[in-house]
């Protein structure tokens, strides 16, 4: 079973305001509940496998240019900073 | 002039001077003026579509090279870039977004000469299946304006099928472009993964997403395919696809090929009477095509809807992490918050669906659940892809139909989202695998359409255009009626 208190501490670290949205914590459950259908398939023999690449097949890491001064598309700058709020 | 009319025709049509580009896309563009204030396909249009048509006018005029796509009318999902243009993804926190680069595939298609008319309408960041998730309102279904048109792709889906454009493309990450292709009676393809660039795409699930093809007729899907498929250096998962042409051949037949019927997709509870019954005579047509059709049963598929929405809801967490309203976004006074309760608060503007979602993501994954959720996902996918390549050893195509249930009235199931997850039930199993699947559109009934899937094997989209194009010429559907 699900503990609601639970979701709502994911949510804060997800950076989830949920203070007007607890409606959605319901909905969250009924979707985790359906997830609970993973407890009934035997997966006792199978691996985890993912594609992979080598670093040669990727490509160079290099600086490539950009044709416009992006940090002027920013809503918020000061010469080549970010302004963002003041952490505590 | 008839707009109700396929890539290839327009081509012809444009080549034989039997109208000028700038007539056509002014022509579509009265169109949308005309039927999208019912419809709602569109988010924003390209003001300068007439321009671009003029300019490819003068090109053929001139004898000038001109691109295989002779300026046909297209528009692209409002979650793929186009420089200078808004690109919104559906979402109040991108309402300004202003995209400063340009997607591989819209590079592609304006390198070829296709004219973008706008950017369409989808659910929220593409996470739904009824388009009824968007924050600027839903996309109605041109069939019939009281049913949802599908999703997520349903602006794409819609804006084809009611004639305001010859093509679209959007973006498939468990159904989302072969579902409201089912429901508004397009061609839908979820190509192999890999085939098609993603740059320029915002990523949602990035591991098993693709964006596709949404057109009128089966060779239109594989023209639109030749122009934007294949390697990409800005997208390291993009395979080589060795410049295949595949329009090469589409008409030879399904003579003598093998055809697996999937068992838990075609007697599922939630399959309607309707649907099932269209399945059965698809089944007939291929094999009055020539075709042996044998059931086959994929036993991990009842699992897959819960192992797909554990993957792309992590996926979806780590993604949308970076929409913090600090760089860019909307206007928001900073003055008064901390750092973090900023970020918080500014991301209330994301919808309910997306924000549903979040939080999804970010607990399935998480130290104390993931052994429940997500490892276990994983194993799902790894053993549905050992049942499907077995599969693949016996048949040449997999089938069944794209949705389990026809389109139904908007708000019908918006609020009960086991329903909603379920409708991906018989798409999912596409993405996961990254097998490409086509949906056609194989019926209509009591007014409204029905699609038929066809999967095949990795990189085997000729060989699935072959019995797309084939089922196609047993299809005789009326014309939408808007």
């Amino acid at each position: 079973m699900v503990d609601e208190e639970e979701i709502i501490r994911v949510a804060k670290l997800m950076k989830i305001d949920l203070e007007d949205h607890s409606e959605h914590v319901g909905r969250v459950k009924k979707m985790l509940e359906y997830f609970d259908i993973l407890d009934q398939i035997d997966l006792s023999s199978e691996e985890i496998t993912s594609q992979e690449k080598s670093l040669a097949e990727l490509r160079k890491d290099e600086f490539i240019p950009h044709d416009k001064k992006l940090i002027e598309s920013l809503k918020n700058f000061r010469e080549h900073y970010v302004r963002a709020p003041k952490m505590n | 002039m008839n707009l109700n009319t396929s890539i290839l025709q327009y081509i012809e049509d444009v080549k034989s001077g039997t109208f000028t580009t700038e007539e056509f896309v002014t022509e579509t563009l009265q169109r949308i003026k005309d039927v999208d204030e019912k419809v709602h396909a569109y988010l924003s249009l390209n003001d300068s579509a007439i321009n671009d048509a003029k300019l490819i006018d003068k090109k053929i005029a001139s004898g000038e090279k001109v691109g295989q796509c002779y300026g046909f009318p297209i528009s692209i999902k409002d979650n793929i870039c186009i420089t200078g243009t808004k690109t919104t993804c559906a979402s109040k926190i991108l309402e300004n977004f202003v995209a400063p680069y340009t997607a591989t595939v819209v590079n592609r298609l304006q390198d070829e000469d296709a004219v973008i008319t706008g950017k369409t309408n989808l659910d929220e960041f593409a996470m739904g299946l009824t388009t009824e998730f968007s924050a600027f309102g839903a996309t109605k279904n041109p069939w019939n304006l009281d049913y949802v048109p599908g999703g997520s792709s349903g602006g794409s889906a819609a804006s084809v099928a009611a004639n305001e454009c010859l093509a679209s493309l959007g973006s498939d990450t468990g159904g989302s472009v072969r579902n409201p292709a089912s429901f508004c009676s397009v061609v839908g393809l979820k190509p192999t993964y890999g085939l098609i660039s993603r740059y320029g795409l915002i990523s949602y699930a990035n591991s098993i997403e693709q964006i596709g093809p949404m057109t009128k007729t089966v060779k239109d899907s594989a023209f639109l395919l030749n122009v934007i498929a294949g390697q990409d250096a800005n997208d390291d998962t993009t395979i080589d696809n060795k410049n295949s042409n595949y329009l090469e051949n589409i008409e030879n037949g399904i003579e003598g090929k093998k055809i697996g019927i999937i068992k838990e997709m075609t007697t599922s509870d939630g399959l309607s009477s309707e649907v099932s019954n269209s399945t059965k005579e698809a089944i007939h047509d291929f094999e009055s095509l020539g075709a042996s059709c044998d059931e086959v049963s994929l036993p991990t598929i009842p699992y897959t809807v819960a192992a797909y929405y554990t993957i792309t809801s992590t996926e979806a967490g780590s993604n949308l992490a970076r929409y913090d309203n600090i760089r860019y976004g909307y206007e928001m006074e900073s003055e008064g918050y901390e750092y973090n309760s900023y970020i918080s608060k500014s991301r209330t503007k994301f919808g309910p669906e997306v924000t549903r979602r979040i939080i999804l993501g970010g607990f399935v994954p998480s130290a104390g659940h993931a052994g429940k959720y997500f490892l276990k996902a994983l194993k799902v996918k790894s053993k549905l892809i050992s049942e499907i390549n077995s599969s693949f050893k016996k048949f040449d195509y997999l089938i069944a139909p794209t949705a389990p249930v026809q389109p139904f009235k908007s708000g019908e199931k918006i609020d009960d989202p086991v329903t909603l997850m379920l409708l991906d039930y018989n798409t999912v199993t596409a993405n996961l695998t990254g097998k490409p699947a086509i949906s056609i559109p194989y019926r209509v009934s009591n007014g409204l359409p029905i699609g038929m899937q066809i999967m095949a094997n990795t990189l085997e989209e000729k060989s699935l255009f072959q019995a797309a194009y084939a089922l196609e010429t047993k299809t005789k559907l009326p014309e939408v009626p808007l």
